[in-house]
């Protein structure tokens, strides 16, 4: 799976469990800002959400990964 | 002191739980400290960090009448109304049964048979098991009580506003005796959901103390409360006093509580100056305490703040400890136990503390004695339950030896409605809905749904950070509300926000959201229930975003009823306002359609084959949804703001006749009943009626009922038009009921020209015809909820 196709796949399942709406999800968009908000609630689906696709445990791991869909498609890429 | 005819009395209490299936069994545990929390024995902890719960144990639930039509939460509530009613010594009679009202909360209604539908090949018979809808008439149905019957859903605290709502209408006079409590079984949904959150405590609850999770119980806890002058009439027993309730809205979380205590302090001290006691009279309190850092931490902080310095003898224990949280009886269950306190003068105690903990709890307790341990003798004059919920809702009652100082408005001010929202399946906004109804736009087909998007949320100012976490259910009340907060020209801020309130009417709530997290944890095991979707499950979870993004933090109750619980909810905001809780009040009916509600309907055989008008004599209907929202104001306030009424509220009526629920054949008569104490209501003659909006929905058994009883009520030949909405929206169920005011109110207003198309009686046939609406005075809204129980409200021309 090259990194085009883990970025689709990520967005596919913000949109799916976290309600995001697909026109404004860039790779860029910081989904923790005002525009999609997401709080602890949605990191805990987010990081069941990417094990479950991925088999990529990111329990516990720090803020920067999840900044955007580009930094979590590279966390999953560097560690599929 | 309070007026013998304002004053509500306990007088039979009822209870099954984890550590008894009685009170008196249940009290003797208590006292002792017995814990009921153990292994779970009924669900799969299959891969779950916590395996604990607060189970009933009772081989005898099944052994009540119609038992095979029932959940385990209805069977739970079945016998503690019993046990309540054998211990009031008071058996319902046929005279009075139209005064004797059923009063139910739970969170999270028949799951368990949500479950068993998915598991077990979808078999029809589930259905009717699955909402919460289905408790307060079954009790109603067993015991045969005819009065107001309803159920509230505010979760975790349902069962401490249903007492409250009970009181309100024993005051005003409704009904003399309510069976009012609440009842939530355990099952996987609550397991999972609070598991997902990471809420549930590994090794069992721990109040006040290691406050990292709840963990779950079960039962039920009913209260006879009724007329002090009833009850001395037939010379009861009598327990205790309800002085006064404080219900508010937090304005800030799905799941957490506010922080700085606000919301609840809120409730604590409403529920106070309602009671006319000051704060150093209150001996003992049962908290709220689920164990939860979140909850404890904020209780600690309102407790202290509102009791510090001004009770010197305050003892606050969470029997939860114990029983675990259950839920929606939570409220009900500590509303038994706060009444066995005072009547015993024995604080029961919050268990689980070493003596290492004991030493720590000094530190945050101060003052107040949070009871560790064990129970203590202390005399007690008066005491509180305190009951707070998802949606941020939060609820405080008074219990006494006393008569109080409870105030009741004797002359209520007139209620005006002085804005809309409408979200429907012919789309959204009023104007869309006048122009569809006057073109004479019908459903294309047999299962039609609304939709709301970008262009609606915009509207009304709603960001995607907030909506994209609403299931449909609440983004359709979302968009409802806002739009009639907009209409009304209600700016909500800091000074107000505290004087408006939200009532949510709806008849399956979130169903379909619940169905979907159910099936999902069929498929991938009790450990990987949604995070996301679980605070959705929860029936007020629609209240309490629109709590969250209105800024509204007054009043907040969850009715569901079937599908006139979009009118009941217009009736119990009147009597909120009426009462002068809050000067403006929401009051909504909100339903959802899809696939899978279209399948649920369907096997029930509710939709009908193909598209058809009202009284056209098919078996089903066209099943639609939506949201209505009206917004309800009392006169000064309406006279403060300068804002423009589309009418008056000028009454209503309830009634209902006990039937199997999921069935109406038979009840008919509630419906004459609920028309003629709806005109009573509002002072009017049965002849000062000019027209009548209807339920009228195309299926010849619910048309057929409904004319038979405006027969019975007007004459044979009555010659009132009648209206419905339904041929334009389908049904809606609690979105078409609140629809249904809603158009009475905009034919009585100017601000629009609606059609006068309505339905006339012309031999045994209701023929449609164009009548003038200008001339209107006065006009009768209805609706129906299976199960038998009916609401008639009257709109006047301002």
């Amino acid at each position: 799976m090259n990194e085009q196709q883990i970025s689709e796949k990520i967005k596919e399942l913000l949109i799916e469990n976290l309600g995001i709406e697909a026109e404004v999800l860039t790779d860029e968009i910081p989904l923790f800002g005002d525009g999609i908000g997401l709080d602890s609630i949605d990191s805990l689906e987010m990081i069941a959400a990417i094990d479950k696709e991925f088999g990529v445990s990111m329990t516990g791991v720090g803020k920067e990964p999840f900044y955007n869909v580009a930094s979590l498609t590279k966390y999953v890429a560097e560690h599929l | 002191m309070t007026d013998n005819k304002n004053r509500c009395v306990i007088t039979g209490l009822g209870m099954i739980c984890a550590i008894g299936n009685n009170v008196d069994e249940t009290w003797s545990n208590a006292l002792k400290g017995v814990s009921g929390i153990k292994n779970t024995q009924t669900v799969d902890t299959e891969g779950c960090y916590a395996t604990l719960a607060a189970e009933v144990h009772d081989d005898t639930l099944d052994e009540c009448p119609h038992s095979d039509e029932m959940d385990r939460v209805s069977k739970l509530c079945v016998k503690a109304a019993k046990e309540a009613l054998d211990d009031a010594g008071y058996s319902i009679n046929e005279n009075e049964s139209g005064r004797v009202s059923v009063i139910m909360g739970s969170c999270v209604g028949g799951v368990a048979s949500i479950e068993k539908y998915y598991r077990s090949g979808e078999p029809e018979e589930d259905i009717t098991k699955m909402p919460i809808s289905a408790i307060a008439n079954q009790v109603a149905y067993v015991y045969g009580a005819n009065g107001i019957v309803t159920n509230i859903a505010n979760a975790c605290a349902a069962g401490t506003i249903s007492i409250a709502y009970a009181c309100d209408l024993i005051r005003s006079g409704k009904c003399d005796v309510a069976i009012a409590g609440g009842a939530d079984a355990f099952a996987s949904v609550p397991y999972a959901g609070f598991l997902s959150l990471h809420a549930l405590a590994e090794n069992g609850c721990s109040p006040f103390n290691h406050c990292d999770g709840i963990t779950l119980g079960e039962g039920s806890g009913v209260l006879i409360v009724e007329s002090y002058e009833h009850a001395k009439a037939r010379n009861a027993k009598i327990y205790c006093e309800v002085l006064g309730s404080g219900i508010s809205s937090d304005a800030h979380h799905i799941t957490a509580p506010r922080e700085d205590g606000e919301g609840q302090m809120n409730a604590i001290r409403q529920a106070l100056d309602k009671s006319g006691v000051p704060e150093d009279e209150i001996g003992y309190i049962n908290a709220h305490g689920t164990g939860t850092a979140k909850n404890d931490n904020a209780e600690f902080l309102s407790l202290h703040t509102i009791f510090d310095d001004k009770n010197d003898n305050l003892s606050v224990s969470s029997t939860k400890a114990m029983v675990g949280h259950c839920l929606g009886a939570a409220g009900a269950i500590e509303a038994v136990f706060s009444v066995k306190a005072l009547t015993e003068n024995m604080v029961p105690p919050t268990i689980g503390y070493s003596d290492e903990d004991i030493e720590a709890l000094k530190e945050k307790a101060g003052k107040i004695d949070f009871r560790p341990n064990e129970a203590k003798s202390k005399e007690l004059t008066t005491v509180m339950s305190n009951s707070f919920a998802f949606g941020g809702n939060n609820a405080s009652i008074v219990f006494s030896k006393n008569e109080g100082n409870v105030s009741v408005i004797d002359n209520p001010e007139k209620v005006y409605i002085t804005g809309l929202g409408v979200v429907s399946s012919c789309g959204n906004g009023i104007d869309n809905y006048v122009d569809k109804y006057n073109a004479g736009v019908c459903p294309e087909s047999t299962s039609v749904a609304s939709e709301v998007g970008s262009a609606d949320y915009a509207s009304c100012g709603l960001k995607m950070a907030f909506y994209r976490k609403l299931d449909k259910f609440s983004q359709l009340q979302a968009v409802s509300g806002m739009n009639a907060i907009l209409d009304a020209d209600l700016t909500i801020n800091d000074d107000n926000a505290k004087d408006i309130g939200i009532v949510v009417g709806t008849a399956a709530g979130p169903l379909a959201t619940i169905c979907t997290f159910q099936k999902d944890l069929i498929e991938g095991g009790n450990a990987a229930g949604s995070a996301f979707r679980f605070p959705n499950t929860v029936y007020n979870a629609a209240g309490g975003y629109l709590s969250i993004c209105s800024g509204i933090k007054g009043y907040n109750a969850t009715v569901t009823n079937g599908a006139q619980s979009g009118l009941a909810s217009v009736a119990y905001a009147v009597e909120v306002l009426r009462q002068g809780k809050n000067s403006i009040v929401l009051a909504t009916g909100t339903d959802e359609n899809c696939d899978i509600m279209t399948e649920l309907y369907g096997k029930l055989g509710k939709v009908a084959a193909n598209t058809g008008r009202a009284y056209s004599g098919m078996d089903g209907y066209v099943l639609g949804d939506g949201s209505t929202t009206l917004v309800l104001e009392s006169e000064s306030s309406l006279k403060e703001r300068g804002a423009k009424p589309y009418a008056e509220v000028a009454g209503y009526g309830m009634a209902h006749s006990a039937v199997a629920f999921g069935q109406l054949e038979g009840s008919g008569d509630a419906l004459c009943e609920a028309i003629r104490f709806a005109a009573e209501d509002a002072g009017m003659k049965l002849e000062d009626i000019d027209a009548i909006v209807g339920f009228g929905n195309g299926d010849k058994e619910i048309d057929t009922l409904e004319l038979d009883a405006y027969r019975k009520v007007f004459g044979d030949d009555f010659a009132l038009p009648v209206f419905t909405v339904k041929d334009t929206t389908g049904e809606g169920r609690a979105a078409s009921a609140a629809l249904s005011a809603t158009h009475a109110a905009l034919m009585l207003s100017d601000k629009y020209k609606v059609a006068g198309r309505a339905y006339k009686l012309s031999g045994k046939a209701m023929v449609q015809s164009d009548v003038d609406t200008a001339a209107f005075k006065n006009v009768l809204v209805t609706s129906y909820g299976i199960g038998g129980s009916y609401c008639a409200v009257l709109i006047r021309r301002v």
